[in-house]
């Protein structure tokens, strides 16, 4: 079939174009007709999506009939365009394609927005909200896959815009500080990454009509470079990448752009957005610095463990529910840099592992908190107790999404954890302990939450209602639940049957190590 | 082509001639009334149409402004028609005008700039044509009596003393740009200053407007008189002011001349004035900020790049070396930091729309200088002159779009008086969420985040300046690196830092829009032609970022660079 290339194309511009028709036709018609167009709004951007979700499968799925994505080696695209020239000045192109490392997040959004788009589709001003969340969408898939990195840094910047206003116009009481908050701290942190790449576009060529935006030549361009000037360049993309992911110490953005962001928006930011700083980060920080990589390697552990440890000890003092989930979501993130520092194929597929896991069951888990917002308006941890008498599904759900994300078996998360701390005993010995231990830590914090919110109380029929409760407790709606059985579903799914994604990400990881890292290694020094 | 007689082919001045023949017009209409002329001796009364009393057609204050509309959008359509036709016009009109691909890619710019002016003015006619300035009701006139007899007299008198203001000014940038003699250089852009300058104070019964007219005036006269001082000192060296002649004298020079430096040095100060260079730019936030939005606009987009012409000409013209390194190269290097630093750090501390915009174009003309001074670093070779030429003339070119489309959306608050206040912005988002958006998009432009065609200017400029300076360095260690890299290239670096920190301070404008609420509830009153021009604009600063028409803009201001630069 000629159209292939098209795919990618159409998952990241389409629903850009549909949201951005859907925000503005109102405004340009007159008051009645706006108001109809409005009425079938969140109808067409659902369709949209779930168009877009069928396409994805296909593509992902076809190709994995059709296309082998083993075959896909590294450095190689599948669904790769040809490039059409932007701006040919300065060596820009429209230049997409799809490998193992960015196909699952791919499906993952396609998947994450029409849920986020279901759990809130009583939403307020569903006129705006829902092609908000669309233009999310083809932002967030526009940096999965571009491979011009002018185009990437477009939509790693225009993911901000919906976001920003999601929070401002939906959020909680403290919505104004926590916008604010989450744009300028991971603008300027896309600044210095944007200057880290325009250093690597300058060293692509001696003049002007010699540069180019290009992967492969941007890519190539840390070899030219000098060694001092690459590790310049790898820890100005590293603050980039690292505050979007978020590492400790660049993390304090996110627990109040959390808690204050309406629900799809948080399904959306944990689910897909905290994953653009790990693409990010393995896409170009460490394809084109691998020597930088392996000489900073025990920034990345110190990162990853000060994120693990430390996120998980702040989860145990919160009384927020949502505030709790946040911080998480930063010690899960500390794992994937764990995962990195092993320099293991086993620890980087468990890396991948973890983003594509952790964008199943943070949604998940958000949309839990959500929904306590929402019917019981408070998210105080022992404000209310023994829920699951009057909201069973709630309750149910709930025990799923914190047993999947502390690492239960036959739960997606329990996989790409395992996969780690393998990895990483394997290259560090019995430093696996303080990960290792940092999990029961996250255990605990669960299932004391959990515990104390749907279980303990004193009277198993009434528990204790929160005292911001009018009226009487109900339980979640149907698009709420069947949003989170979906989810729930597939991290049992993924949790059995990782196979589907899994085979793809190992492969391209050993390849990375053996066509970059080893060899990185080598000349650093450093025993693989 | 060319007629015998004069030896000039008039058609290469359209855009001019029709400007002018609008300019009668104007003068001319608004005055037709029933006068008639009695043949003495006989009661034959024959009507002479000028004076008397005026009909109901030509008492329309509405006139001037839709003449004015008519006679730049025919100009503009003329100069299209001269960019767009294959090969473009060219050629010389006497000895002193050369129509090129880059004096009319100037006049485009300039055109477009005033066309846009014209129709955000016809926001500020009110509805009742007869209406009058209202009578004080006390002995002791309160100060909102003041505002409202300010506001009527501004909206009402004197319509055509402005549109003809803007047409001179319009007509004496256009054929400065084509000007290849200095003389004749100075006397168009004096036409065009000495309008502005009336623009500026435009608004003379309110304080801003008066102090902002006087020291416009007052500041503009002495660095134009500096202008003149050094031209005549030039003259004095070589007798032609031809920009040929003076050029050859120059190259020929085997030791610097004291008397041409001087001269271009004061000449310097001039144009610096004109672009808003520090520390020559001290009484431009207050111009801006006391003149109607409308005209700072065309302050910061028309006039800036009226500025720069004179000042490429000059000096990359006249006074650049065969080979190596002209003699202000540092002197330029120096400006053009300090302005953009200044510019930006006054922007950062000011709470005034206006002047916010204002300092932002000091900014920018710094981004500017500092590409000047990369040509006249002597170290680049002619490819990437022509680069970075082309990268100013295409900065210059958008910044019609998305500066010229801030002014005019602040120009819609304007009426309500609060332009001059940030709470004026305040809940934009609310009142109009596609003007809102519009200016959103324009302060993105400004502060240069890509896709928007603010980056692609920036980055065409510090990809010419770095490319002069050979690269980024090669050695190991920073200390090392440091010393081993060209001074040109730390330009690069002053640029993207300033960069950075403007972007605080115009996203902090975007942002307001659409934090915090407006005091009032009412919508915003902007009117059907000037809302779609500023929608216009906003999809215009993405469509030049990226895309063919970003190709198609570069193109031309390659050729017009190629034009330019010998």
């Amino acid at each position: 079939m000629g159209g292939e290339w098209l795919i990618l194309t159409i998952l990241s511009l389409v629903p850009i174009a549909v949201g951005l028709f859907l925000l503005i036709l109102p405004h340009l018609l007159p008051a009645g007709t706006g108001n109809q167009v409005r009425g079938i709004t969140r109808n067409v951007s659902m369709g949209v999506s779930l168009g877009l979700f069928v396409v994805s499968t296909w593509a992902a799925a076809t190709s994995l009939g059709k296309i082998d994505w083993m075959s896909i080696e590294f450095g190689n695209f599948a669904l790769e365009n040809t490039p059409i020239d932007l701006i040919p000045y300065i060596g820009v192109s429209w230049h997409v394609g799809a490998d193992a490392l960015s196909l699952p997040m791919i499906w993952l959004t396609a998947l994450i927005v029409p849920i986020s788009m279901l759990v809130e589709w009583d939403a307020k001003r569903g006129h705006v909200f829902h092609p908000l969340l669309l233009l999310m969408q083809g932002a967030m898939v526009g940096v999965f896959v571009s491979l011009d990195l002018f185009v990437f840094y477009v939509f790693w910047e225009l993911t901000l815009i919906p976001m920003f206003f999601l929070i401002l116009m939906w959020g909680g009481d403290d919505r104004r500080y926590a916008a604010m908050k989450f744009f300028i701290y991971t603008f300027t942190a896309s600044v210095v990454m944007l200057v880290g790449i325009l250093v690597m576009y300058f060293n692509t060529g001696s003049s002007i009509a010699e540069r180019s935006f290009d992967l492969d030549s941007i890519l190539a361009s840390g070899s030219l470079m000098s060694e001092g000037l690459r590790h310049l360049v790898w820890l100005l993309l590293l603050i980039g990448f690292a505050t979007k992911m978020p590492s400790v110490p660049v993390h304090t953005w996110l627990p109040d752009a959390h808690v204050q962001a309406p629900t799809a928006g948080s399904m959306i930011l944990a689910g897909v957005m905290l994953k653009m700083g790990a693409y990010g980060f393995l896409r170009v920080a460490v394809t084109a610095f691998p020597e930088s990589t392996v000489v900073f390697t025990s920034l990345l552990l110190a990162l990853g463990m000060a994120s693990l440890v430390y996120g998980a000890l702040v989860c145990m003092g919160q009384t927020n529910l949502k505030r709790m989930v946040a911080y998480s979501s930063v010690s899960h993130m500390g794992l994937i840099f764990l995962g990195i520092a092993t320099m293991q194929p086993l620890g980087i597929a468990g890396a991948l592992f973890m983003m594509f896991a952790h964008g199943i069951i943070s949604p998940l888990l958000f949309a839990i908190s959500g929904a306590f917002k929402h019917h019981y308006h408070t998210l105080e941890i022992g404000s209310m107790r023994g829920i699951a008498h009057h909201s069973p599904w709630l309750s149910g759900h709930m025990m799923l999404g914190w047993m999947a994300s502390l690492g239960l078996p036959m739960m997606a998360g329990f996989v790409a954890e395992v996969a780690v701390l393998i990895a990483f005993w394997m290259t560090f010995g019995w430093l696996v302990l303080l990960p290792a231990l940092t999990l029961i830590i996250t255990a605990v914090y669960y299932l004391v939450s959990m515990q104390r919110t749907i279980f303990e109380s004193n009277d198993p029929h009434q528990g204790i209602l929160p005292e911001t409760l009018h009226g009487e407790p109900r339980d979640i709606t149907w698009h709420e639940n069947a949003g989170m059985t979906i989810l729930g579903v597939l991290t049992i799914l993924f949790g059995i049957l990782p196979f589907f994604f899994w085979d793809m990400m190992s492969f391209w990881s050993s390849e990375l190590i053996e066509t970059t890292l080893a060899v990185a290694m080598e000349s650093e020094g450093v025993k693989p | 082509m060319s007629s015998e007689v004069s030896g000039i082919s008039p058609e290469l001045l359209l855009p001019e001639l029709i400007m002018l023949a609008g300019l009668v017009a104007l003068i001319i209409v608004p005055n037709i009334g029933d006068a008639r002329f009695r043949i003495p001796l006989t009661s034959l009364r024959i009507p002479t149409l000028f004076g008397g009393t005026r009909f109901e057609i030509t008492r329309d204050p509405r006139i001037p402004n839709r003449i004015t509309i008519a006679t730049l959008l025919a100009s503009l359509a003329a100069a299209q028609l001269g960019l767009l036709s294959p090969g473009g016009w060219s050629g010389e009109v006497g000895n002193v005008l050369l129509v090129d691909e880059f004096s009319i890619l100037m006049t485009n710019i300039f055109v477009s700039v005033l066309f846009l002016c014209a129709v955000a003015t016809t926001h500020r006619i009110p509805a009742d044509p007869g209406a009058t300035a209202p009578k004080p009701i006390s002995a002791q006139p309160s100060s909102a009596w003041v505002a409202r007899k300010t506001e009527a007299l501004y909206d009402n008198r004197r319509q055509v003393d402005f549109h003809i203001l803007l047409l001179t000014t319009g007509l004496g940038m256009s054929l400065m740009a084509k000007s290849t003699h200095l003389f004749m250089l100075f006397v168009c852009m004096e036409l065009a200053s000495l309008s502005s300058y009336v623009l500026v104070g435009f608004h003379k019964e309110s304080e801003e407007g008066g102090e902002a007219g006087t020291k416009y005036f007052i500041v503009g006269s002495v660095a134009s008189a500096v202008g003149i001082y050094g031209m005549s000192l030039l003259y004095l060296w070589n007798g032609d002011l031809s920009i040929s002649g003076l050029s050859s004298s120059w190259q020929s020079m085997e030791q610097l001349d004291p008397l041409a430096t001087a001269g271009i040095g004061m000449m310097l100060v001039a144009f610096g004035f004109k672009v808003g260079a520090a520390p020559f730019h001290l009484a431009i936030p207050d111009a801006y900020s006391g003149a109607s939005s409308i005209v700072a606009g065309m302050l910061a987009t028309a006039s800036k790049a009226m500025g720069f012409v004179a000042l490429l000409r000059v000096m990359l013209l006249v006074s650049m070396p065969v080979s190596g390194e002209a003699f202000w190269f540092f002197v330029m290097a120096v400006i053009s930091v300090v302005t953009m630093t200044w510019g930006n750090l006054a922007a950062l501390s000011s709470d005034n729309p206006k002047r916010v915009l204002a300092y932002s174009s000091v900014a920018h003309a710094g981004y500017m200088l500092a590409a000047v001074a990369a040509i006249g670093s002597g170290l680049a070779d002619a490819e990437t002159k022509a680069m970075i030429a082309t990268a100013i003339l295409f900065h210059l070119s958008v910044l019609v779009v998305f500066k010229l489309g801030a002014f005019l959306v602040l120009s819609t608050i304007e009426t309500e008086g609060d332009s001059h206040r940030i709470e004026g912005l305040h809940g934009l988002a609310r009142r109009d969420p596609l003007i809102a958006g519009s200016m959103f998009v324009f302060m993105l432009s400004l502060a240069g985040v890509p896709p928007f065609s603010g980056f692609l200017s920036k980055l065409l400029m510090i990809n010419g300046i770095v490319t002069a300076s050979a690269g980024t360095g090669g050695a190991s260690s920073i200390l090392s690196w440091a010393s081993s890299v060209e001074p040109v290239f730390w330009l690069a670096v002053a640029v993207v830092l300033n960069s950075a920190l403007s972007l605080f301070y115009y996203l902090r404008i975007g942002l307001v829009m659409f934090f915090e609420p407006h005091e009032g509830t009412a919508g915003l009153s902007c009117n059907f032609p000037l809302r779609p021009f500023i929608m216009l604009l906003a999809v215009l600063s993405m469509a030049f970022g990226i895309g063919p028409a970003s190709e198609f803009l570069v193109d031309i201001a390659s050729d017009a660079a190629g034009a330019l630069l010998p």
